[in-house]
């Protein structure tokens, strides 16, 4: 009992602190499943893109409303709560258009077009050009300027859905990254600090079993902090620059290295369990170790700190 | 006699008002928007935004259109958050609208009301002071846009859990040629 009593508090440390880190990473997880997204385009009779039109959404239990307006190319996006809605498309010069019932769901994005007939103006809410009465204020006139008259060329003009969900998509799993990175330092440094009680010349086979649990767990939430940034969808046509190119190079060196350090000290623990003095590459533990923690430091410190 | 001398002043009457009009063009920009975070300050810089400004009976409607995509912090990632989260991508311009007396082109400070078009919001701002500086056809103008995220209904981005201030004031400099 007394021989096994110390692995039973590092086993209720180790459950703790998984319980702990999932609790971190379930939030955003959770709030994937419980929020929708309701995107679309709104479109005039013959088809052409109607920007600044007004979409509401309001949920059919609670009542409450969501508005958001079309950009240059009509589109839009609305991100609600996981419930039944009606969504009204509004516009100055067009009838009001109405889809009486949307299920949003949590998991797939629901694609609703609104189709705007010309017609009396919305008398509700005015347009956002309308709402105040400014002294100054851009007018509607024939003279005013357009978009067209800049020379932007359409893909500087033209919204990307794909894309956005790209972005979407990489953002989430990046943020994942981020707080998975945060909670594996926690683990990372009292593996050093356990470490200090495990080699040399000491003997004692908890320290050694603390050590070993420690950099388990450090190298499975590295696995897991590793896998929601190489499984993030890279975005075409970015150039890399700035503090995010020294952030991958050190993953270069703490990645080979949260692989050779178990290993090294897999041996190295073989060694010292057999009443051996550790040697041969085994030896190299300690250092690489250090150097792996070290870019896993400067790795994590590049992207918080302005130097 | 009377008839021609009529069409005479209506001929001169057309190319006066016609000579009345008048346009902007925008020569060189650099927009920068300011970013506060507890660990650091970030900036966001732009240079291509283009304008116009088109001037009728002593009014004039300017326009500027900057994509979203052309801010540069001087680092990618967060360039590619910064897109994400203002859905650039979605809504891939950013655009100013305002009216201003033709006159206000000799003044040296001027307040602007400007309605801007962000993230598929619109959001207006008052009484925003600008400094002008003419020099023959050319006005050089500078000023801050008070702007924040909540006006445009943008969730504020965040580092190491702690997320950035509500305001993101954006710097404008701009160059103007009148044609």
């Amino acid at each position: 009992m007394p021989k096994n009593w110390p692995c039973r508090q590092v086993g209720v440390f180790l459950w703790s602190f998984a319980v702990f880190a999932l609790a971190q990473v379930a939030p955003p997880l959770i709030a994937q499943t419980t929020t929708g997204v309701v995107r679309g385009t709104v479109s005039d009779e013959s088809g052409k893109a109607v920007s600044n039109a007004s979409v509401t959404a309001t949920n059919m239990d609670t009542g409450q409303k969501q508005t958001t307006n079309t950009g240059a190319e009509g589109m839009y996006k609305l991100e609600l709560p996981a419930g039944n809605y009606r969504l009204t498309f509004e516009a100055v010069g067009f009838k009001t258009f109405e889809i009486s019932s949307a299920t949003v769901i949590g998991t797939v994005p629901e694609v609703l077009d609104g189709k705007l007939e010309r017609g009396e103006p919305v008398t509700g809410k005015p347009a956002p050009t309308q709402q105040e009465n400014l002294p100054n204020a851009p007018s509607s006139s024939t003279t005013a300027p357009s978009l067209s008259d800049l020379g932007l060329s359409p893909e500087q003009t033209q919204g990307n859905t794909r894309e956005q969900a790209l972005l979407d998509k990489r953002t989430h799993m990046l943020k994942i990254h981020q707080r998975m990175g945060l909670i594996t330092t926690g683990p990372l440094i009292a593996t050093v600090i356990a470490s200090m009680g495990a080699g040399g010349k000491s003997t004692s086979t908890v320290s050694r079993d603390l050590h070993v649990a420690l950099g388990s767990l450090t190298g499975d939430l590295y696995g897991i902090t590793a896998y929601y940034a190489i499984r993030a969808p890279r975005i075409p046509g970015t150039k890399k620059r700035g503090p995010i190119k020294f952030h991958e190079a050190m993953a270069w060196i703490h990645g080979p290295g949260m692989i050779l350090t178990p290993i090294l000290g897999a041996i190295a623990f073989d060694q010292k369990s057999n009443g051996e003095k550790v040697h041969g590459i085994a030896s190299a533990h300690g250092p690489v170790a250090i150097v792996t923690a070290g870019a896993f430091g400067a790795a994590l410190l590049s992207v918080s700190v302005k130097f | 006699m009377n008839k021609r001398i009529l069409t005479v002043f209506l001929l001169v009457a057309v190319r006066a008002f016609a000579a009345a009009d008048s346009q902007w063009f925008l020569q060189e920009s650099t927009l920068t928007y300011h970013v506060s975070h507890p660990l650091h300050q970030t900036e966001g810089v732009s240079h291509a935004a283009k304008g116009k400004g088109v001037c009728h009976a002593g009014q004039c409607e300017f326009l500027i259109a900057v994509p979203v995509k052309s801010f540069d912090s001087g680092d990618s990632n967060r360039d590619l958050h910064m897109l994400q989260v203002t859905r650039g991508a979605e809504f891939p311009l950013v655009t100013v609208r305002t009216r201003l007396p033709e006159s206000d082109a000799a003044a040296p400070s001027i307040n602007a009301d400007l309605e801007i078009q962000f993230a598929g919001q619109t959001a207006q701002y008052k009484q925003v002071p600008l400094k002008l500086e003419k020099q023959g056809d050319v006005v050089h103008m500078t000023g801050t846009i008070p702007a924040t995220l909540s006006d445009f209904k943008i969730e504020p981005p965040s580092l190491l859990t702690m997320p950035v201030k509500n305001e993101i004031p954006v710097h404008v400099d701009m160059t103007w040629r009148q044609q």
